[in-house]
């Protein structure tokens, strides 16, 4: 993860179609296209996991099925706790089989149509239910020092409270940390980076000029009617933590794809 | 039974409750159904009969008859101790074949609703389901059946207007009992079931029956019901407290039981149970058609939640804007007082 | 073991809006979905066929676009799918639907089970699957919320019921309809979907499957509706 944030390595968020979808060959072709365009880029495609708690296909069965190819550390699949055991297993085969290393672990949001992980599943001990802690324990013995592990951190919620879990998840295995949508400079994530500093931060940029969709999704308190240009927000965080990676999510692939190649000086 | 002519359909007459029975005892619901059939036998002019089988069920004749039944038919056998649809199918089917009933209702409980489409197809008669209200058609005599559809928002009116008997199942806590006469006259029939009725293709070999010492939330008058903006089992304990002073339920919306808050039992709603309390407190309850087709019966509902446009705030009849932990706790210390 | 699982494409009602003012359920842009209570008779009928070996064949009457609800069914588990589609059908009650249904399932031949989900979310009538078994003169239990064992003449069932439940012994062939504690249904993989897109999905009439005129469609229904309204409207008060 450092050698992405060195060599200025963009992290895109793709998310493969969902289960619901009327028009499936149309969605998945247009995955594939934005994957290859994100390969050939020399970026590092980050494909997410049942997002929000919407039934979607699978990172590694989209890799698989539509015979994407991954570039050597240029994947990251997101993989939260919403699954079977079975199914969990396969997705850590499979990306061993494509060499895929990184893996963003989150506790994630469920629906009642999935299936999530119990405890002695996973040989978890003394929890009631399981989190993105155990699931990173789960895959350090599983695979020992293939993976490298990544971990959320939302500096939208108690302080106190993200900071005891961060410490968890870091004991657990945790090797860098994704935060969510950030607006500029934010308080909460300057101390991470000041409690952490060996460990890499890769700050998520909010892409869409929508800015209250980002409200609803992290309860970000914004007036109505703010205006936001998303490209300058991006070049500003550049400014702003010149030492941390950048996540792109709800990047426009027609309208600003070719913009951000210039943000990153 | 097709019953395309006039002709035909006289030779149907009266109206038939089929009881509902557990343990050799009839339940409540027959009482409502009972009582909702006493009209319709009044507007047509002929006799109400209750037909109840069971294991020690001829004990009941006195109920039956005192709740408004003009004739009870028993069909008293061991081997119907435990719920037996396909014997009980048979034996019924037979029976309607000799009496030749005009209506036959039944409650829409799980076992009513296993029995009475096994009925309708077998003695070829036109069956609704789960219905809520029963009439007689003044020009024609025709049973009138309502229900809902499309989970509540539209009130369907259906006929079967060329088959005998006309069946219905019926929704519990809708319909009203009536008073319970010891005086009324009635009279017995017994009949018997047949060999080849019972056993052939299924044997029930145990049976649970859950006793609830928490106050029913079928017999609630009072319910205090929970869903997503209660946030968790935490909440639920306030609920209850809640619950408790006031003598009443604790119920759930569908939310609040698929996150492991409260168990099914207390579920409110199209999968869930009906219920008809006077009053219904709804708290952090968005009001999803398939929560409001469980309750929307109560006398008087009450929402709170922190969200003035909610489904359910819009139906309630007083809606409460603010927040549970404040209200409900205040709500409590206001009570203690009194 | 051959098992028949019924299912029926209804509209999405959990999208269904209600106009407040009309109190009329807003139907544009409702999309067709496969009753939810079916993708349960589905999974338990999958699990079965995982268990002991078999197949599970997806049948649905409907219209042309049904064959969606057997690709659907298929791309969780199901060997096949029979699409049951004429005009003829058209107008069927639950005794005509039940007829048809088990019309094809007696052209099927050599059925153990016919797994059904509890209700369809639209009319809610509960009546199709006992109403088959009436028609092929086999057991039922409904409601069921495990099947615990399944032997070569017979099969265990719980069912569920108000009060508790109770515990069955079934002799096959047998109708069941089962409620959503039997089981979480699985999610369809990508493959599973890619795959049912290409299945071949054959279609019965009312005379392949030897369906008697009189016992379909509007001829064949003794049931009518006659009316349908919204419901009466309740006085509020907002605090």
């Amino acid at each position: 993860m450092r050698h992405h944030i060195e060599n200025k390595i963009y992290h895109v968020e793709i998310l493969p179609p969902k289960q619901e979808t009327e028009k499936l060959e149309v969605d998945l072709e247009a995955f594939a296209v934005k994957f290859r365009r994100v390969m050939e880029s020399g970026y590092c495609a980050c494909v997410t996991d049942n997002a929000m708690g919407n039934l979607a296909f699978q990172g590694t069965e989209m890799i698989e099925e539509l015979g994407l190819e991954p570039r050597e550390d240029l994947v990251m699949i997101h993989l939260n706790t919403f699954h079977t055991k079975e199914a969990l297993d396969e997705i850590l085969e499979t990306c061993v089989a494509k060499g895929i290393r990184n893996l963003l672990v989150i506790s994630g949001d469920g629906s009642d149509r999935l299936p999530r992980l119990q405890p002695l599943d996973i040989g978890a001990k003394g929890v009631e239910a399981v989190t993105s802690v155990e699931l990173l324990r789960y895959i350090a013995e599983r695979h020992p020092g293939f993976f490298h592990l990544g971990v959320a951190f939302n500096p939208y919620e108690p302080e106190e409270h993200e900071f005891g879990k961060m410490e968890r998840k870091i004991a657990a295995g945790a090797e860098f940390i994704i935060t969510q949508p950030v607006i500029g400079l934010h308080p909460v994530v300057e101390r991470l980076l000041a409690k952490y500093p060996q460990v890499p931060v890769i700050v998520e940029a909010w892409m869409s000029k929508k800015l209250d969709l980002l409200s609803e999704a992290v309860g970000y308190e914004i007036s109505p009617g703010t205006p936001y240009d998303p490209i300058e927000n991006l070049k500003s965080l550049h400014s702003i933590y010149p030492h941390c990676g950048v996540y792109l999510s709800l990047l426009g692939f027609k309208t600003q794809y070719d913009l951000v190649k210039d943000c990153w000086k | 039974m097709l019953a395309n002519t006039e002709a035909l359909r006289a030779e149907y007459k009266n109206v038939w409750v089929v009881a509902e029975v557990l343990g050799g005892e009839v339940q409540k619901v027959t009482w409502e159904l009972l009582g909702a059939a006493r009209s319709l036998a009044d507007a047509r002019g002929c006799e109400l009969w209750c037909v109840a089988m069971g294991d020690g069920v001829a004990k009941e004749a006195l109920s039956i008859r005192g709740y408004g039944a003009d004739v009870a038919l028993v069909v008293d056998d061991r081997r119907l101790a435990r719920f037996d649809d396909e014997a009980e199918a048979a034996a019924l089917v037979r029976l309607i074949g000799k009496y030749k009933p005009e209506i036959l209702v039944c409650a829409a409980t799980t076992r009513g609703r296993a029995l009475i489409p096994r009925v309708a197809v077998a003695a070829n008669c036109g069956l609704t389901a789960d219905c809520t209200g029963l009439a007689i058609d003044p020009t024609n005599g025709d049973l009138l059946q309502t229900r809902p559809a499309f989970g509540g928002n539209i009130m369907a009116t259906i006929r079967s207007a060329n088959h005998r008997p006309q069946m219905s199942t019926v929704r519990p806590r809708v319909m009203n009992a009536l008073e319970f006469d010891p005086e009324r006259e009635g009279r017995v029939i017994v009949e018997s079931l047949l060999e080849g009725e019972s056993g052939s293709l299924k044997t029930v070999i145990e049976v649970f029956h859950e006793e609830e010492n928490a106050v029913n939330l079928s017999d609630a008058r009072f319910i205090v019901a929970g869903g997503r903006g209660v946030k968790g089992p935490e909440g639920f304990k306030l609920l209850k407290k809640f619950a408790d002073a006031v003598g009443g339920a604790v119920g759930a919306s569908r939310a609040a039981v698929d996150s492991g808050w409260v168990p099914y039992s207390r579920q409110v709603g199209q999968t869930g149970q009906t219920v008809q309390a006077t009053v219904y407190v709804a708290c952090g309850i968005s009001g999803q058609i398939q929560h409001l087709v469980g309750m929307q019966s109560c006398d008087y509902i009450v929402a709170i939640d922190k969200d003035p446009n909610t489904p359910m705030m819009r139906i309630a009849d007083a809606a409460v804007v603010g927040d549970l932990y404040e209200i409900i706790p205040a709500l409590l210390k206001e009570l203690a007082r009194t | 073991m051959r098992i028949v699982v019924c299912v029926k494409q209804v509209p999405g009602s959990s999208e269904a809006k209600i106009d407040p003012e009309t109190k009329r359920i807003v139907r544009e842009g409702v999309k067709a979905v496969m009753n939810p209570f079916d993708a349960y008779a589905l999974e338990e009928a999958v699990r079965i066929k995982e268990r002991l070996g078999g197949e599970v064949i997806a049948l649905t009457m409907g219209p042309p676009r049904a064959d969606i609800a057997l690709r659907e069914a298929i791309s969780v588990g199901a060997d096949s799918g029979i699409l049951l589609s004429d005009r003829a059908f058209g107008g069927s009650d639950t005794w005509a639907t039940s007829y048809a249904l088990s019309k094809a399932v007696r052209k099927i031949g050599g059925v153990d089970l016919v797994i059904c989900g509890k209700q369809a979310i639209d009319g809610d009538t509960a009546q199709v699957g006992p109403g088959m078994a009436a028609h092929l003169g086999w057991a039922q239990a409904t409601y069921v919320m495990a099947i615990p064992e399944v032997g070569e003449k017979e099969f265990l069932a719980k069912r569920m019921h108000e009060d508790g439940w109770d515990l069955c012994r079934i002799r096959f062939p047998a109708v069941l309809t089962v409620v959503k504690d039997i089981n979480r249904p699985r999610v369809p993989t990508l493959k599973g979907r890619l795959a049912a897109q290409k299945v071949e999905i054959p279609t019965w009439t009312a005379q392949d499957v030897g369906a008697e005129a009189d016992k379909i469609g509007l001829e064949g229904s003794p049931t009518r509706v006659v009316k349908a309204e919204p419901p009466a409207a309740r006085n509020k008060a907002t605090l």
